[in-house]
């Protein structure tokens, strides 16, 4: 799972482009959205893009976003449990 | 009389020293024949929150707008027109490898957004809260002359009172191979990229660089039109043809020079001017012939690296006249006034 968490960082980051932030300043436990990395709605679009093209999950519901993207330590579990690739 | 339209601002981000005018003075020279923009810091224009999402042309384009605003003195131009050729083309390319690479279904967002053309005039007016006229054009190397006229008719009609005119373009090293493949530029020409932003009020200032006397713009037009439409323009403004000191072109030392040459007879004392060999050439390159001529109008002087052929007055005159001829077929005339 660490292992998961912090290529899931350095991929956010980079899909992000989040040149200012290093992957030891993402707390796994702090909201990706509003506070936090106060990610929003464009950066949801390019979550779900990474989370099909690196691990073969598709959300068929992007309502759920709001949920699985709540901080890297949801994401990453969501991931693990749920990936093809 | 008609009404002046005063240019209050006029900055650039080009191969020369970006957003300042120390090109007049000292102007860099190349020997290669593909030159990428200068850039300036943009952190000084945006935070990194922001700018993370932008690729090189919206940031220039935000630099250029946001310094011909705060130099002119204005927060929120009534309109945001906007010129260019290909829009952001470094984006364009991202995603259409990306659709090679990966098919359509993973498309990334961001690089959908950037790819189209009106993503930088939509940018500026979210960055400045301004939220009237907005529009963009792309004609190719019209682009600027398309945007500048519209504000041009839309400022004498009354509609908008400001407006803030730019002509943004960007060569990647892939685009370039194929501009030049597709023999869309002469071999010696340096290939370049542009961005320029002007600030236009019909509200009078002492900072206004100069007046904006007229713009024209016809496609395939004959000698006589062309006489014919530089006579008006003069006269609208009270002008005479020695009233002209000198005339910009976008000459280049090609065969289409000779398209130029009805400007022997149109105004036969002038000097001749070309700003390629200083900011080279892409589709928005005919703004900056536009922006020089501001600059010189504004200081009254002409720097010898504009100078192309001398005329009978080798200073600036009233007026300068920039002539935009684009693929040898439709030809503009913008007529800059001294205040």
């Amino acid at each position: 799972m660490e292992e998961l968490i912090a290529k899931l960082k350095e991929e956010i980051i980079d899909v992000l482009n989040l040149e200012d932030v290093k992957p030891e300043d993402i707390d796994n436990d702090a909201p990706l959205f509003g506070e936090g990395l106060g990610l929003d709605s464009i950066d949801a679009l390019e979550l779900i893009v990474l989370m099909e093209k690196n691990y073969g999950i598709k959300l068929q519901d992007p309502s759920k976003g709001k949920e699985i993207f709540k901080s890297i330590n949801v994401m990453a579990d969501y991931i693990q449990k749920n990936r093809t690739k | 009389m008609m009404k002046r339209i005063n240019i209050l601002s006029a900055e650039q981000i080009s191969i020369q020293k970006p957003l300042c005018e120390d090109w007049m003075d000292a102007p860099l020279s190349f020997t290669e024949n593909y030159v990428r923009c200068t850039d300036p810091d943009f952190r000084q224009f945006i935070f990194a929150g922001e700018a993370r999402r932008m690729g090189r042309l919206l940031k220039r384009a935000l630099a250029t707008s946001l310094t011909a605003l705060a130099k002119g003195g204005m927060e929120h131009p009534d309109a945001i027109i906007t010129g260019t050729g290909f829009g952001s083309v470094e984006n364009t390319e991202l995603f259409l490898d990306a659709m090679v690479r990966e098919g359509e279904s993973l498309l990334k967002p961001t690089q959908f957004m950037q790819s189209t053309h009106n993503t930088t005039s939509s940018l500026i007016s979210i960055h400045t809260g301004s939220h009237g006229y907005n529009s963009t054009y792309s004609q190719k190397h019209l682009s600027f002359d398309c945007a500048l006229h519209d504000a041009w008719l839309q400022l004498r009609l009354g509609r908008i009172h400001s407006a803030l005119v730019g002509a943004h373009d960007e060569m990647t090293p892939v685009f370039h191979t194929f501009m030049r493949k597709a023999r869309f530029l002469p071999d010696f020409d340096i290939c370049s990229e542009a961005a320029v932003s002007l600030l236009l009020s019909d509200e009078a200032s002492d900072k206004s660089l100069c007046t904006l006397g007229g713009v024209w713009m016809k496609s395939r037009p004959s000698s006589d039109e062309i006489l014919a439409a530089l006579r008006r323009m003069l006269e609208e403004n009270g002008l005479d043809t020695e009233d002209v000191g000198a005339v910009m072109t976008g000459m280049d030392g090609s065969e289409a020079d000779a398209d130029y040459a009805f400007l022997d007879q149109a105004l036969p004392g002038a000097a001749k001017l070309r700003y390629r060999p200083l900011f080279g050439d892409c589709f928005s390159a005919p703004a900056l012939g536009v922006y020089a001529a501001c600059h010189c109008l504004s200081r009254g002087k002409i720097p010898a690296a504009l100078m192309f052929s001398a005329g009978d007055r080798n200073t600036c005159g009233k007026a300068i006249l920039v002539v935009n001829i684009a693929q040898r077929r439709h030809c503009s005339l913008t007529l800059l006034c001294g205040n």
